[in-house]
């Protein structure tokens, strides 16, 4: 048998093997292109492990892990998170998120205090949030890689596989201006050059882990690993809901032509509502 | 706090940091004193139901000291308060309550929303964040 022959041979093997274990569209992979998906590709989702209801934050968990897990700052970082805790505690929070921009990544998986839904579609699982404008990530597990020259945004290109029931995510070209962040008031912009490898899994029946190995080499020391706990909700008042950041700085009122509008409302620098004159 | 001293009363801090943790979502409560609480009688104005803070502005009485001014009073999301049993219809203008807050630091009108009583009901408002950190609640 010709070398070529043996060598498309291995990597059918190799294909046959990873399709086994790793859902992928039935459509050949063709660069620039989404293939339909077919039955197959549907069924598949079927074998992934159930990850369906809503997940709310083990808030006391994240802010545990402020002493029992500091992030490796650069010294000269280490200052300015050292400023703004004193500022905190001092009563005087900056806000990092008071203009309603995305958390993004990572700052959404570590500091949400909200619920959160995972969707799995053939060659993409996707991540629902509350607050914040319904932020959202697209997870593509159909096998590609990022792209060459990905546009910079809040949440990043993202990538994902199935190792068993883990799923793997690689996330690349996230704003510099992005927070990094352990408290609303107290983190750094990421700087640029952001890498974020998470580790997904139940680990438990009603108990989702989600690892976060977080390289941001301009302001850390060295890659900063974390684990962050989420609760599975089936009852139905846990749905999630609308959230529109931007909402809560207006009230409901009138245009001047006598319509419902929303009429801004003023708020100090720390972003507290100030209460219309009596 | 600016004319509250008489009406302020120490927490033990364990609870302090409880209630901190229950309240906060999209910015920092630090501008918030939880180790003080202040307690106003007053009428609804607004029940502002929307993200990322709730807010309740309540036309507050003069009494003990504290003139008669308007309170901003926050709260976590609507979704949040929603898994907590509460609706946007908790409130209404012209409700009378009876509120407990913590207070901003800077001495405004403003406070986070710790309980709420309606006079006329009895009916009790509180939020606990920390009530969802366990999975299959109902």
């Amino acid at each position: 048998m010709p070398i070529r022959a043996l060598t498309n041979l291995a990597a059918m093997l190799a294909a046959a093997v990873l399709a086994s274990t790793t859902p992928l569209p039935a459509a050949a992979q063709t660069a620039g292109t989404n293939p339909p998906p077919a039955a197959r590709d549907w069924a598949d989702l079927a074998k992934l492990p159930d990850w369906s209801g809503v997940w709310t934050p083990n808030i006391s968990d994240q802010n545990a892990q402020i002493k029992s897990n500091p992030l490796p700052w650069l010294p000269a970082v280490q200052t300015v998170i050292s400023r703004l805790e004193a500022e905190e505690k001092a009563g005087r929070p900056k806000g990092l998120w008071v203009d309603c921009l995305p958390l993004g990544m990572p700052g959404w998986m570590i500091k949400s205090h909200n619920a959160l839904e995972l969707l799995f579609t053939p060659g993409r699982v996707t991540v629902l949030g509350e607050v914040d404008g319904n932020r959202l990530r697209r997870i593509y597990t159909d096998g590609r890689g990022h792209p060459d020259d990905p546009d910079p945004s809040f949440h990043g290109h993202s990538i994902g596989h199935w190792e068993g029931d883990t799923l793997v995510v690689d996330t690349i070209a996230v704003l510099p201006q992005t927070y990094l962040a352990f408290s609303e008031a107290v983190g750094v912009p990421n700087g640029g050059d952001l890498h974020v490898v998470e580790r997904i899994r139940l680990a438990s029946p009603e108990l989702l882990h989600w690892t976060l190995e977080i390289h941001a080499p301009k302001v850390l020391s060295k890659p900063w690993t974390t684990t962050r706990i989420w609760f599975r909700q089936r009852a139905r008042k846990y749905d999630i809901a609308e959230g529109v950041c931007l909402q809560g700085y207006r009230r409901s009122g009138r245009d001047s032509d006598g319509f419902p509008a929303f009429l801004t409302i003023p708020q100090t620098a720390l972003g507290n509502p100030v209460p219309p004159a009596k | 706090m600016r004319h509250t001293t008489h009406l302020i009363r120490k927490l033990a801090a364990s609870a302090a940091l409880t209630l901190a943790a229950n309240v906060q979502a999209h910015h920092s409560f630090a501008m918030f004193d939880f180790e003080k609480a202040v307690t106003v009688k007053g009428t609804v104005s607004e029940f502002q139901w929307s993200n990322p803070h709730v807010v309740l502005y309540l036309n507050a009485d003069a009494a003990n000291g504290v003139p008669a001014q308007q309170w901003a009073l926050e709260l976590t999301s609507p979704g949040n308060l929603t898994r907590g049993g509460w609706t946007r219809h908790a409130f209404k203008p012209g409700d009378k309550v009876e509120v407990e807050l913590s207070p901003l630091r800077d001495g405004n009108a403003g406070g986070a929303l710790r309980k709420a009583t309606l006079v006329d009901t009895g009916k009790v408002w509180t939020s606990n964040l920390r009530a969802s950190e366990k999975p299959g609640l109902e």
